[in-house]
């Protein structure tokens, strides 16, 4: 990332995060204790799976990070982290010098679904992120 | 170049005769660079495009499979993305083609579709710095003492359109 030798990145909100997760389960919708059609008895543990599944789609286990370049302006990025993740401009800021200085920074935890529509709408701003799961 | 915001939604930009003529110009090539076929491009410009959803690596053959398909998902969003970008240029040069008066030639933009013009004019700074294997210190150099006229011309237009990406954010950038 550069600074302004003339010049500096992106935004947008994450509203309609959820358009992107129509297949992350809803609070409220639970499962048949069994299938349809299955024999009584039959079932296998299925509010263990349901709970496993809400846990997992809910869990904010995944880290976006973006890394540094050496083309995107600093304060193009403060305007990116600004739109894209609702940061304000001190938080916005301090992500891009940590970006600058140390190669990359950590700009949101969120659910899996979630990172990939973040890091989609960073990289449709030029930004180079990645997700990761976080320890 | 001046840039202005009309209203809480809107805001207009205004180039003089020649900007207007470098902006048409660079619009026009980076809409052949969105039509371009990701096969026959570069590895850095087909990785860029292609994008990589991440640099660690999976615990489990299930997180192996997740990633591989959001991997497929980013690629295919960041192709929609070319094409909806592609839409935008047609439009603009068109109204350009079409203005009476070009000096200056303005433009008004929705938010989102100035959104969409700053992050545009930094896909073709990308993508010619994707071309030329640009580094950090081509970045910090002065471009007019570059030899070699292509990537030097790369450069120059990088700087230039990073300027007018910096009179856009003007209203919006708040240093401490």
């Amino acid at each position: 990332m550069r600074g302004a030798r003339i010049l500096t990145p992106i935004r947008r909100d994450i509203e309609g995060a959820n358009d992107c997760c129509t297949d992350a389960p809803s609070h409220g919708v639970r499962r048949l204790p069994y299938e349809l059609g299955a024999k009584p008895g039959t079932e296998t543990s299925p509010d263990i799976d349901v709970e496993e599944k809400l846990k997992e789609a809910f869990a904010r286990g995944w880290s976006v990070i973006v890394w540094n370049d050496p083309v995107n302006l600093m304060d193009y990025v403060v305007y990116v982290f600004k739109t894209v993740l609702k940061m304000n401009e001190a938080e916005a800021s301090r992500h891009m010098w940590e970006v600058h200085q140390l190669g990359k920074s950590s700009v949101a935890r969120e659910t899996r679904e979630k990172s990939e529509m973040i890091v989609h709408r960073l990289r449709g701003f030029g930004l180079n992120a990645t997700m990761e799961q976080s320890p | 170049m001046t840039t202005e915001q009309i209203d809480s939604e809107h805001w207009r930009l205004s180039f003089d005769e020649h900007e207007a003529a470098f902006i048409v110009t660079v619009l026009a090539r980076l809409g052949r660079q969105y039509q371009d076929d990701p096969k026959n491009m570069s590895p850095a410009l087909r990785a860029f495009w292609d994008g990589r959803i991440t640099k660690g690596e999976a615990t489990s053959p299930k997180e192996q499979e997740e990633l591989a398909d959001a991997q497929e998902l980013l690629a295919e969003s960041r192709s929609e993305l070319r094409s909806q970008r592609l839409s935008l240029i047609e439009n603009w040069i068109q109204e350009y083609e079409l203005a009476e008066n070009r000096n200056p030639w303005q433009v008004e933009l929705t938010n989102a579709e100035r959104d969409e013009f700053i992050a545009m004019l930094n896909d073709r700074r990308l993508l010619l710095a994707f071309s030329i294997g640009v580094t950090e210190a081509d970045m910090d150099s002065d471009p007019r003492q570059i030899p070699e006229e292509a990537r030097r011309h790369a450069i120059m237009e990088i700087d230039f359109l990073g300027h007018f990406m910096l009179v856009m954010l003007g209203p919006q950038i708040h240093r401490p």
